[in-house]
């Protein structure tokens, strides 16, 4: 028995005075968040490198004889001479259900101050995306709760939508409504019990933005309850453009995982222009070539390989993606515009002129599309909502028309007067999404002229009395409706009767 | 200037090049290469100097195990460190010893980039990163 004792004590006293082999390298220059790296001659591309006082790099530039090296951290303390190793690592950051409600740097490390994350599990940073056999068609729908996208720019579980316009046009809004209805949405299916129902978990990712617009948007996640099923990556304007580059990256991997795990996930990207402007800004420190408004070479790809990360997997979960463009003066034909709008499958243009009439959400029917979208809207919305979009497309058109004649004949009017009223039934105030239910019933009442009666500037407050009677009063009605999600007859005569209880209580 | 760095390197590159014979770095080409720049001055000679002094000495490096220890090392052991180490990167690979009492215990070779931890001062710091 000693003897195998021995032997076992002798086992370990090898294990233990092992050698570790470390490949290593010395740091000839530091500037702007990238070291320039003699020696790692075995370093990998993308690599983890560690560098004294605790700081990571990730190796980008693999070069003859030196390694360019991003370093992510505090670069104050390096100096020339200084010993990097090499990891053998990818970057990875943690994943999970321990994230919901948390606010996390690129890193995956918290910044909420609400204490450690105690994760199981990581995921790296950069993964190579989904397969084509793997995936599935896009054909469950994703609610923002906003009627102007739900009716006529529909999107669905898997989807890569792009949210463009100008700064101020209310982009972020859009996204903070969609999270706000997702949760309102995931409240009332997990509080029905119902097995089938798939929570929507959201992911919501800011690059280089003020850390003051980072809390706001805290705050109104937190004020309509969203908070609890978000995850909150912040890499505001103040961190190096190092974690910029990687913080939506980081957001994916996060977002990956509840697709990997047969759940939903929705993840924003606040926005791709300023990601963009990161990753030049490394690149031209790396000193690589630069093209078109000095982007490097690759920034297609920069932006191709985290978009394809979003998809519908065939058994497992989706990862819905809604990145987020600022234009200049309303340019949807610069460089990084025209390159996210040809690999998203649709965008949502978001138009300052209409912002500043009062339409808001100021969504450019004209120029959105979604391109798959409509296969997953439900059938309740397709049948009172269907039309809306070429309705609207030939009220512009006449209204434009109309400024140069005053003598309209009746049809005109009659079509002019029913853009109008879609116009104004649109809108809607921000953080305020509409469960889809609750659209379909607005829809239907203006389908079947029930705001005719009513002036077109007083078509908001008759859609709120509309809207307050119908989640006051027939709560039932609306429930049928979700449940159904198609109108059959039996449904329209309840709706119809409904209108015509609520018709004689409004008064303009 | 950043042309002039990229200019000096790639002379610096071409200089090494010439230096090296059967993979290993020729003290006789080195003084040639050295007899030359100081006829031909290049446009500038310390880029150049720097930049070829860097690529012989990370050449040189790969040639040499550097034994660092805290307690005693016999010639034994540095001999059986050489060849290992020659055995292993399949060229001649030569032992130097050199004392750093901050290992606390153990060695730690270094060859080119490459270094062998098997010291008491190694274990602690990775300790002290995995806690």
């Amino acid at each position: 028995m000693s003897t195998a004792l021995e032997q076992i004590e002798q086992e370990i006293a090898k294990l233990s005075s092992k050698a570790v082999k470390k490949n290593t390298g010395n740091i000839r220059t530091v500037a702007d968040g990238v070291a320039k790296i003699d020696g790692l001659s075995d370093v990998m591309y993308n690599e983890m490198v560690q560098f004294p006082g605790g700081a990571i790099g990730i190796a980008l530039n693999l070069e003859e004889d030196e390694v360019g090296c991003v370093v992510l951290g505090d670069i104050s303390q390096l100096k020339e001479g200084d010993e990097v190793t090499t990891t053998g690592k990818l970057l990875s950051v943690p994943v999970g259900r321990e994230l919901l409600g948390r606010t996390v740097d690129a890193l995956g490390k918290p910044v909420d101050g609400k204490g450690p994350i105690e994760s199981k599990e990581t995921y790296p940073v950069e993964k190579i995306a989904p397969g084509i056999i793997v995936r599935k068609s896009v054909s469950q729908p994703l609610f923002t709760g906003i009627m102007a996208i739900d009716s006529m720019i529909p999107i669905g579980r898997g989807q890569r939508e792009l949210i463009i316009g100008d700064r101020g046009t209310g982009k972020t809004t859009i996204t903070i409504d969609t999270i706000i209805n997702q949760a309102k949405i995931n409240k009332v299916g997990l509080a029905s019990g119902d097995k089938a129902f798939r929570p929507v978990y959201s992911i919501y990712v800011a690059v280089g933005q003020k850390q003051s617009n980072i809390v706001r948007t805290i705050s109104a996640l937190e004020a309509a309850g969203a908070l609890e099923f978000t995850i909150i990556v912040a890499a505001p304007a103040a961190d190096n453009p190092a974690n910029q580059y990687l913080a939506p990256y980081s957001g994916a991997a996060m977002g990956e995982w509840f697709m990997e795990n047969g759940m939903d996930a929705l993840i924003v990207y606040d926005d791709l222009s300023k990601h963009a402007v990161a990753y030049r800004q490394i690149s031209l420190i790396l000193k690589r070539p630069s093209g078109r408004e000095a982007y490097p070479g690759d920034v297609f790809y920069l932006h191709s390989r985290l978009l394809e990360r979003a998809a519908r997997l065939d058994g497992k979960g989706s990862l819905t993606a809604l990145p987020i463009i600022e234009t200049l003066a309303g340019d949807v034909s610069a460089y990084i515009p025209t390159n996210v709008i040809s690999i998203t499958d649709g965008q949502i243009f978001l138009e300052t002129d209409l912002f500043n009439q009062g339409i808001r959400p100021a969504v450019s029917v004209g120029l959105s599309v979604s391109r798959v979208g409509s296969a997953a809207q439900i059938k309740a919305t397709k049948q009172v909502g269907g039309k809306l979009k070429g309705e609207l497309a030939q009220f512009r058109e006449l209204a434009a028309f109309a400024q140069f004649g005053s003598d309209l004949d009746a049809k005109t009017k009659a079509q002019l007067d029913r853009g109008g009223r879609i116009v104004e039934l649109f809108k809607q105030p921000a953080f305020a999404p509409l469960p889809i239910e609750l659209q379909v019933a607005v829809l239907f009442a203006m389908q079947n002229g029930f705001f005719e009666s009513v002036d077109i500037k007083k078509t908001v407050d008759a859609a709120t009395s509309l809207k307050t009677f119908f989640t006051t009063r027939k709560d039932a009605l609306l429930a049928e409706v979700r449940t159904k999600a198609a109108l059959d007859k039996d449904l329209e005569a309840k709706l119809k009767a409904a209108c015509d209880e609520w018709k004689p209580t409004f008064t303009a | 200037m950043a042309s002039h760095a990229k200019v000096a390197q790639q002379l610096a590159r071409h200089l090494f090049k010439m230096s090296v014979v059967d993979g290993a770095v020729s003290a006789d080409r080195v003084g040639g290469v050295l007899e030359y720049l100081e006829k031909n001055s290049p446009r500038n000679p310390v880029m150049v100097l720097k930049a070829y002094q860097r690529l012989v000495a990370a050449e040189v490096a790969k040639g040499v195990a550097l034994v660092e220890h805290a307690g005693a090392i016999n010639d034994a052991m540095l001999a059986s460190i050489a060849a290992a180490m020659t055995a292993k990167y399949c060229r001649p690979v030569t032992a130097a010893a050199k004392e750093n009492p901050a290992l606390l215990a153990g060695i730690r070779v270094h060859v080119g980039d490459d270094v062998y931890e098997s010291s008491v001062e190694g274990q602690l710091a990775a300790l002290a990163s995995a806690v």
